[in-house]
This record gives structure tokens, C-alpha cells and sequence, in this order.
């Protein structure tokens, strides 16, 4: 690891207070607020506005149900209730399940052609011209746009979807890697020109190094694109599925569930999230420290 | 350090509810100001759907545009399906609303402060359940997939004609889906069937589709469904003399669908961009009743109230919903002394 930059000793120790310690080159003070006050203090305001909100009154239950009715519906989602297993037929696991698994494989399948074509959009002028364009084309069209079309094309079943969440997540993937092509360090490729490499050999040990914390980058924006692709993907025939069941509160105005599908979704995702961060850590840690 | 923080922390998180909760007084008006001496609301804002009934007459023919005049402006705002409309109303986006008697229940069941001053139409063949050649009884569709869009007047029929022909949830695979993806789905070969509307079920009887049933014949067995006018209380409490006026141009357009079948079928032809004979078909398979008829025991003098309790009753056994009210607020929810005043 380079040695942090010691900025405060060239500013006689003031700095503005929303460099962090971190940014100057400081380890936290002791004592100070441990971090995870913050997410904390967070949820709790959300939580206590939201209930205080409820509290008072000003809107019906359903216009904003209060926490112990989301809380009721999570309960309810979980469990038996009636004969009947969770909310619309599933439980919610197994809700959250089928949406994951569509986006896994929608996104596995952008890895597998978004990340070779970006690599061909950086390395290769001509096809970028060529291809550039198409790519940003698809990248700007709205998924509702086209739904329609996709379930002409290949029904009501899974395919459809997965074809949706792999048209949302691929143009990230490709424009990162290309992103990361064009900014691989001219000194690196040329010290391996002089050290003998041929075109093959500079690609291969080189610009994919380079290229893997991009790629990455891009995984986590393509994933954020699945999710808020999910809704739309199951309006149709969507019940196993996250964004299926939101889809039904609105029909059957289930404002409760609704808010506990936005809870769901949020902290799944943000889950995720994190385990792309780490396994970049784990993986691709010499990101900006050549 | 640390109190300094939590201090901040403190003024922010005061500073953000405040903020809150003035936009949520503010968001509390109502959509239509008052003009209060005159008894009539500055605007009145309506959502319709694209039903080919009286309203779209009415819009057409800017019947309550000519009945109010300059005194109160009419502002039509399309929407796609009950459920839109019940958010619509519960976010106090619009005064009169179209929904089916399905929506309807459920709205009156999870407590939507509305009542229901007008039958729009009785659906009657307009709405059925196309099968693929092969299927000849509804008993025919186990084990088959099913499709119709959740939580509608075909929804509910569906599930009232599964459970005439003796077959649980269970035995069919019902899927959600909205009329366009249903006739793509159909096209695929997805489905084996499906409950909807017109002109999704036309497209499919045109491609090969068996009608097994249709709301007509359900309505026989006690499983009537009808296209509801929903007003908001406040606005009902309000503007008795505004919903009236409102009710008569209704009226007056179905008159013109019994008398000059020709001339409304055109109106609507116009509104929903389809041949005037189309739109004479699909007028042809719904049943539509005047304010008299309306007023009656049949209809907003009981039988529906009835019906819609039974309907809420209906999803509650199936568990489509969480909880009914007691008979009396379904009751409470119709409006007759619009309809028995209707000029």
C-alpha cells in the first residue's frame, strides 16, 4: 500500500471538515461515534418518522400503513395462514428466490456477452464505430418500452424476462469494460513493448488486469439496472417474484405489502451490493495501487 | 465532538420531519375548490376508462362540458384499470371515477371513502373465457394454464366459474396478466385460456377461441359484474346539485345508446379509434339500464349492495382479500336518490 499523503502537515493541520480522516491520511480519534452509529441512526429516524407519521393520523392506513401493519404483512409472508402459504400462493422467500434467480441468470448472460464485446469495443477502433452507437441505443430505451415486444417474441415464461434483465444489464457491463480498455496506462503497455510482448501477450497480461475492477464496476451498476428492471419484468406472469407481488398491491391495494416489497428489494439489494464490493477486495485489491 | 454531532444530528432530523409533514398538509387539499355560494365546484376532474359505454359518449359528445358551462371546467383523465383508479382516488387525484364492481368491492372493503351513485353498464357477453380448440368444458382446463388480469370483474369471474364447474385453485394454473400480453401469450401457445375483455377476447374467439362462458351467463347464476361510477364522499357531501347534473348527462347518453344506436356507436368510435361498426358490436354486448331501471330493487336499491358484498365475501374465502366490512357499509356505499331524481 502507498503511504498516505500527510496534506495536514503542509496545511499546518487545518482541513475542512468534510475531508475525511481517511482522505488525510489520519486513523479515527478514539472515542469518537463508532460507525455503526450511523446506518443505525439512520433506520431508527426512518423508522420513528415514519411511525410518528402513522401516529398522527393525517393519512389513512392505506395511504401509509403503519410499521406494525408492515410488520403484520411480513408476518404473514412467512407463514400459513388460512390453508394458504405466505402472500399470493408463496412465501416470501420464495418470491425473492425467483426474482433472484431470473436476475442471475439475466446478468450471467450479460457477463458473458457484455464483457467480451466491450473488451472488442476498446481494443478495436473500426467496431467501435461500428457497434458504439448500438450499444448506447439499447443502453436509453426503457424497459417498458419494449416489454411488449419481448413477450410476442418469446412468450410469458421465464425467457421473456430474462431476455428483459439481460437487455437492462448488458450495456453497463460493455461500456466499462471499453471505458476500461481506453484507460489502461499507456506506461504499462509500453514497458511491456520493450520488454518483448507481442499484441496477444499485451491484452492478455496487460489491459485484462486493468480492465477487471471496470468490469466489475460495471457488474454492480448492470445489477442495480436488474433490480429496478424487476417490477416491469413481472407484470406478466410474474407471481413467484419480488417485483411480481409489489405489481399485485397495487391491483389490490395492499399498501403494507407494497412497503414491505420496497423494504425487501432495498436490503437485498444493498446485500448484494456488498458482496460484489468484497469479493472486488478479495479479487481485484490492486485497483489504484500500481 | 460528539454532542456537537448528535446535536446536528438532532436539528437535521427535526428539519426533515417538518418538512415532511408540511408537504403532507399539503398535499391534503382537495383536487376541486370550492365555489361555495354558487353550489358548484370550480373543476371537476374525471377518470375514465376505455369502456365502450355511456361516458365515452358523454366525453364525446361534451355533454357535461354544454350542461355546466363556463361555471365548472371538466378536466377527463384516462385511466387503464380499476385498481389506477382506486389509487387515484385514495391520493385525491379525481372526483368521479369508472371501476369495475370487483375493484369496487375491494375498495369499499379496505375502506376508499366512496359511494356509487351510478351503473355505468351490466357486463354481459363482453367479457368471457376463451379456451383453444380441444377444450370443450370448463372441467376440460385442468391442469391447463389459465391467464386474466388479477384483481378485474374477469378475475372474479374466473374464480366464480372454476368454482361453479367444481374445480379448486388448485387444479388450474392461473397466471396474471394484462389483455395485451394475454393475446401474445396466446399466440405463443403459453396459454390454454384465458378470462378477459373486449378487444383482446375478439382478437382471440377471431383465432380459433371457444367461448366456454361469459359474464352474461354467469350474471344468471348470482356472479353479476357491472362498469361502476365511484364518487368521492367529500365530493358527494359537497356538490349534491354538481353530481346530479352529472348523473342526468349519463343518463341521457344512455338514452341516446337505446334510441341512436348508430349515432353513439360513432361517438365511441370515435373515442377508441375502431370502425363505428365495432364499436356497435361491443355496445351490443353489454346491457345498459336507465335511471329508473337503476333506481330500482335490483340494482342501486339493493341488489347491489348485495352483490358486491357477496363479492367481497367471495375473495375473503378465496383469500384475493384480507378483511370485509360488515353488510351495512356496502349499503352505506350506494347512492339511489341520484339515480330516482334523474331527469
Amino acid at each position: 500500500m502507498t503511504p498516505p499523503l500527510q496534506t495536514t502537515q503542509a496545511t499546518d493541520g487545518r482541513a475542512p471538515s468534510w475531508v475525511s480522516a481517511r482522505q488525510r491520511g489520519q486513523e479515527a480519534p478514539k472515542g469518537s461515534i463508532p460507525s455503526w452509529f450511523y446506518p443505525v441512526a439512520a433506520t431508527g429516524t426512518v423508522v420513528g418518522l415514519w411511525w410518528a407519521l402513522t401516529a398522527v393520523g393525517i393519512w389513512s392506513e392505506l395511504i401509509l400503513p403503519s410499521p406494525s401493519q408492515v410488520w403484520h404483512a411480513f408476518v404473514q409472508s412467512v407463514t400459513e395462514h388460512d390453508g394458504r402459504p405466505g402472500l399470493s400462493g408463496y412465501y416470501l422467500w420464495e418470491h425473492l428466490w425467483a426474482s433472484l434467480w431470473r436476475i442471475v441468470r439475466g446478468v450471467a448472460w450479460a457477463l458473458v456477452v457484455g464483457a467480451p464485446l466491450g473488451l472488442a469495443l476498446g481494443l478495436w477502433r473500426p467496431f467501435e464505430r461500428f457497434a458504439g452507437p448500438i450499444v448506447s441505443f439499447l443502453r436509453s430505451l426503457p424497459p417498458l418500452g419494449y416489454f411488449s415486444l419481448l413477450i410476442i417474441w418469446f412468450g410469458i415464461d421465464d425467457t421473456s424476462k430474462v431476455w428483459l434483465l439481460f437487455l437492462a444489464a448488458f450495456a453497463p457491463i460493455s461500456l466499462s469494460v471499453a471505458a476500461g480498455v481506453a484507460s489502461t496506462r499507456i506506461e504499462r503497455i509500453n514497458a511491456s513493448l520493450v520488454l518483448g510482448a507481442n499484441n496477444a501477450q499485451v491484452v492478455r497480461y496487460v489491459v485484462l488486469p486493468s480492465v477487471v475492477p471496470d468490469l466489475i464496476t460495471g457488474l454492480r451498476v448492470a445489477v442495480g439496472f436488474a433490480w429496478t428492471t424487476i417490477v416491469a419484468a413481472e407484470t406478466s406472469n410474474g407471481i413467484p417474484g419480488i417485483g411480481g407481488l409489489a405489481w399485485a398491491t397495487k391491483k389490490e391495494l395492499r399498501s403494507d405489502v407494497a412497503i414491505l416489497c420496497v423494504i425487501v428489494i432495498g436490503i437485498t439489494a444493498v446485500l448484494l451490493d456488498y458482496g460484489i464490493r468484497q469479493f472486488e477486495k478479495k479479487y481485484a485489491g490492486w485497483y489504484g495501487r500500481w | 465532538m460528539k454532542k456537537k454531532t448528535l446535536a446536528k444530528i438532532g436539528i437535521f432530523t427535526a428539519a426533515a420531519a417538518l418538512a415532511v409533514v408540511s408537504a403532507a398538509c399539503g398535499s391534503n387539499d382537495d383536487s376541486s375548490n370550492a365555489g361555495e355560494s354558487t353550489g358548484l365546484p370550480e373543476k371537476i376532474v374525471i377518470g375514465y376508462q376505455n369502456i365502450p359505454n355511456g361516458d365515452l359518449v358523454v366525453k364525446h359528445d361534451g355533454l357535461l362540458e354544454e350542461a355546466f358551462g363556463d361555471a365548472v371546467s371538466v378536466e377527463w383523465k384516462l385511466f387503464d384499470s380499476g385498481g389506477s383508479v382506486n389509487e387515484a382516488i385514495l391520493a385525491g387525484a379525481i372526483d368521479i371515477g369508472l371501476v369495475g364492481s370487483s375493484p369496487a368491492s375491494r375498495g369499499i372493503s379496505s375502506g376508499i371513502e366512496y359511494q356509487i351513485p351510478w351503473i355505468f353498464d351490466v357486463i354481459g357477453k363482453a367479457e368471457a373465457l376463451a379456451a383453444k380448440s380441444g377444450i370443450n368444458s370448463i372441467a376440460d382446463l385442468k391442469g391447463k394454464t389459465v391467464a386474466t388480469p388479477f384483481a378485474s370483474t374477469s378475475h372474479y369471474s374466473l374464480l366464480a366459474a372454476l368454482e361453479d364447474a367444481g374445480l379448486s385453485e388448485s387444479d388450474v394454473k392461473v397466471i396474471d396478466s394484462e389483455p395485451d400480453a394475454i393475446l401474445a401469450a396466446w399466440q405463443q401457445g403459453d396459454i390454454d385460456a384465458a378470462y378477459v375483455w373486449n378487444p383482446v377476447l375478439a382478437k382471440l374467439t377471431a383465432d380459433g377461441g371457444k367461448v366456454l362462458i361469459s359474464s352474461e351467463d354467469l350474471s344468471k347464476k348470482g356472479k353479476t359484474t357491472y362498469d361502476l361510477a365511484v364518487v368521492t364522499t367529500s365530493f358527494a357531501t359537497k356538490y349534491p346539485a354538481a353530481l346530479q347534473t352529472w348523473l342526468n348527462q349519463q343518463n341521457a347518453a344512455v338514452t341516446k345508446i337505446r334510441e341512436d344506436v348508430d349515432g353513439a356507436a360513432a361517438s365511441i368510435a370515435a373515442e377508441l379509434n375502431i370502425p363505428a361498426a365495432d364499436a356497435k358490436k361491443q355496445l351490443s354486448e353489454l346491457i345498459f339500464l336507465n335511471a329508473s331501471e337503476q333506481a330500482g330493487a335490483e340494482y342501486l336499491g339493493g341488489g347491489l349492495a348485495r352483490n358486491l358484498f357477496a363479492a367481497a365475501e367471495f375473495n375473503l374465502k378465496l383469500g384475493k382479500i384480507e378483511s370485509v366490512k360488515e353488510e351495512a357499509a356496502y349499503n352505506a356505499a350506494i347512492l339511489t336518490t341520484y339515480a330516482s331524481a334523474a331527469k
